[in-house]
């Protein structure tokens, strides 16, 4: 880890940064500066400035269509930027070899496909490829990491079972194993909740808050701002390809800052179970 | 409901792979693909001692070994020699090229139907071919092999500027890989109404595909074609692995996607070209050796699986098509056509038993 020559500019242009103790001054390990992304032409965010705390679980929120997922896929190099760079341990992330930025950043894309008739230890065991080579395809370390992954997400007895026999939060937590079999420190979740149910969206981000617990540095993109004010110790809002607030969610979900970035008129109140702010939308 | 769990390692190997280390090396096998690849590797070798033995010229097993040898009479010897081995080997060859090449497609579009047949490859061989018989009247064999490899190349490169900078899905590659093959369907057809009688059955009998009077110079040219795409291959089987997952799974953990697909869709095109430049097209050996390979191993990749079934298809059914029907000796693409047909329906009905198609 680098000094951060950048981290004055980005610190100075980010609106509303939290005081958060924790992050004030360490160097971040990914940030994005002065970035231009988009598709083709089309450019959805222009000189975005976003750097991701180490040590914190980040959540980005948004409106549809805001460009989360698209700053978490230029974070995670799938998206090279028009304009501007984004950073990884202080160097352009697209001057580095990408199996090693494999080993230092692992990515849950939004739809992963599972080939047909593959196990759960098998899809584990997948995540190990930047670990690997033509000659070194199965190490003792290997096998030891795929366990603990299985272990941590509690995917250990379903080891020989089909990934398409499983429940979608099961399978799930077996996709995030494979992103943990990579043994990186920062882990980027592209909407890790789409498309399952409460119980298990849950589960989902109970597993994530456990990871970001034993020390990794968390960034998932989320649709549910009430399960990003309960389980993030960052938030990034945005709207319109920029960032509109970014800081601890106690100190940036105001009335004010969610009619801002959702066009939606609200009550905060204190989630009781939680004490982390509530969002009711008025009546 | 979850349940306790305790560190188990018997039920992480109910993942059935087991590795063989030595020292800082380490490669990966399944008991069931080995026994898989064994049983082909039997078969195989049926079908090599029956092309060798039988024909217009049966020999017994002990006239066979003289001839090897160099103990038996002339004729003999020029059977095996001059006429049979080669062709074995070019078979061999030819369906290994075909084999592996489709398994790389397949991979590479994660559709079972991804082949250089579907793609256009196969058909911008045949153009190649048919240019060479029709404009060059006389063309020399090598010279339509040539043309043919320059044509499914050609074909290959069209596809792939079609491509890309696009989506690259799978869909996209072959939606555009059947329009290239409808285009040049119709150029052959074309190209067949401007040649003159001779020209025309010397290109209908290539379009069928055969084996027929091959040399040793064309053994050697699909296997020296067999071996650079087999190390190719080798290199990118890691990384197509991975692209299984989804091109966004792939590139978190590592793999350089772009350089990837473009790497495997050349090596692909150059065994496809290579094995359609001296066979002619075999109709389905590409599609159907993947799948017969897949099920045989049980595992989605098997590009040594798929190697060897094609070379097992390509070699058993130049035998049938030199044993023939009657009297009468077959084109060897007759025989695949058929057979590949028959396995694509019966696929096709399996699939909708069960619901999926690896």
């Amino acid at each position: 880890m680098t000094g951060p020559s950048y981290s004055s500019a980005s610190v100075a242009e980010g609106p509303n940064r939290g005081p958060a103790g924790a992050t004030e001054g360490a160097p971040s390990p990914l940030f994005a500066e002065d970035a231009t992304l988009g598709y083709g032409r089309v450019a959805i965010s222009e000189g975005l400035t976003v750097e991701v705390p180490e040590g914190e679980f980040t959540v980005i929120i948004g409106p549809n269509a805001c460009g989360k997922s698209t700053l978490l896929k230029a974070l995670a190099r799938m998206l090279k930027p028009a304009a501007g760079r984004v950073v990884l341990d202080g160097k352009d992330i697209h001057s580095q070899p990408t199996r090693a930025v494999a080993r230092r950043l692992g990515l849950l894309p939004q739809s992963p496909i599972a080939p047909d008739g593959i196990t759960v230890a098998d899809l584990v065991a997948r995540g190990r490829y930047p670990h690997q080579g033509i000659l070194k395809q199965w190490s003792a370390e290997d096998e030891r990491v795929v366990g603990e992954a299985m272990e941590a997400t509690d995917v250990t007895d379903l080891a020989s079972r089909g990934v398409d026999e499983l429940s979608g939060g099961q399978r799930q937590r077996v996709w995030i194993a494979m992103v943990l079999a990579q043994q990186t420190p920062l882990l980027l979740l592209d909407e890790p909740t789409t498309y399952l149910d409460i119980t298990h969206q849950m589960e989902v981000l109970d597993l994530c808050g456990k990871l970001h617990r034993s020390g990794r540095t968390l960034v998932a993109v989320l649709h549910d701002l009430n399960q990003a004010a309960r389980y993030a110790t960052h938030l990034i809002a945005m709207r319109d390809g920029a960032v509109v607030a970014e800081g601890a969610p106690a100190e940036i979900v105001t009335a004010e800052a969610v009619e801002k970035v959702f066009d939606l008129p609200c009550r905060i109140i204190e989630d009781p179970e939680t004490a982390t702010p509530l969002v009711i939308p008025r009546a | 409901m979850r349940t306790a769990t305790t560190a188990s390692p018997a039920a992480f190997r109910a993942g059935r792979a087991k590795a063989i280390r030595l020292g800082d090396y380490s490669i990966r096998v399944r008991g069931r693909t080995i026994a898989a690849l064994a049983a082909i590797l039997v078969a195989l070798a049926g079908a090599v001692a029956w092309t060798v033995s039988t024909g217009s010229f049966p020999l017994a097993p002990d006239r066979l070994w003289a001839a090897l040898n160099g103990a038996a009479t002339p004729a003999e010897e020029f059977i095996v020699w001059r006429i049979r081995l080669p062709r074995l080997a070019t078979a061999l060859a030819v369906g290994a090229c075909l084999g592996l090449s489709g398994a790389i497609f397949q991979t590479l579009t994660r559709n079972p139907l991804g082949s250089p047949d579907i793609l256009g490859l196969t058909q911008g061989a045949s153009s190649g071919a048919l240019v060479a018989i029709v404009f060059l009247s006389g063309a020399s064999t090598t010279v339509v092999a040539g043309s043919a490899a320059v044509g499914a190349l050609g074909a290959g490169l069209v596809i792939y500027l079609l491509t890309r900078g696009t989506d690259p899905s799978g869909y996209r590659l072959v939606l555009i890989g059947i329009g290239v093959s409808a285009i040049l369907a119709g150029v052959n057809g074309y190209l067949l109404t401007r040649s003159d009688i001779i020209d025309a059955s010397r290109a209908v009998f290539w379009l069928t595909g055969d084996l027929s009077d091959r040399n040793w110079d064309q053994a050697a040219t699909v296997a020296s074609v067999l071996v650079v795409g087999g190390i190719a291959a080798a290199v990118l089987a890691r990384g197509l692995e991975a692209m299984r997952l989804g091109e966004a799974t792939a590139t978190g953990l590592g793999v350089d996607v772009g350089s990837t697909r473009v790497a495997a869709l050349i090596t692909a095109s150059v065994l496809a070209a290579g094995g359609v430049a001296v066979s002619g097209p075999l109709a389905f050996v590409a599609l159907a050796a993947p799948h017969i390979a897949a099920r045989l191993t049980r595992s989605g990749r098997s590009f040594i699986g798929a190697m060897l079934v094609g070379a097992l298809l390509v070699t058993a059914a130049d035998a049938a098509a030199v044993s023939g029907i009657g009297e009468r000796q077959l084109p060897t693409g007759v025989v695949t056509g058929v057979v590949g047909g028959v396995y694509l329906m019966w696929l096709l009905v399996i699939h909708r038993k069960k619901g999926v198609m690896s």
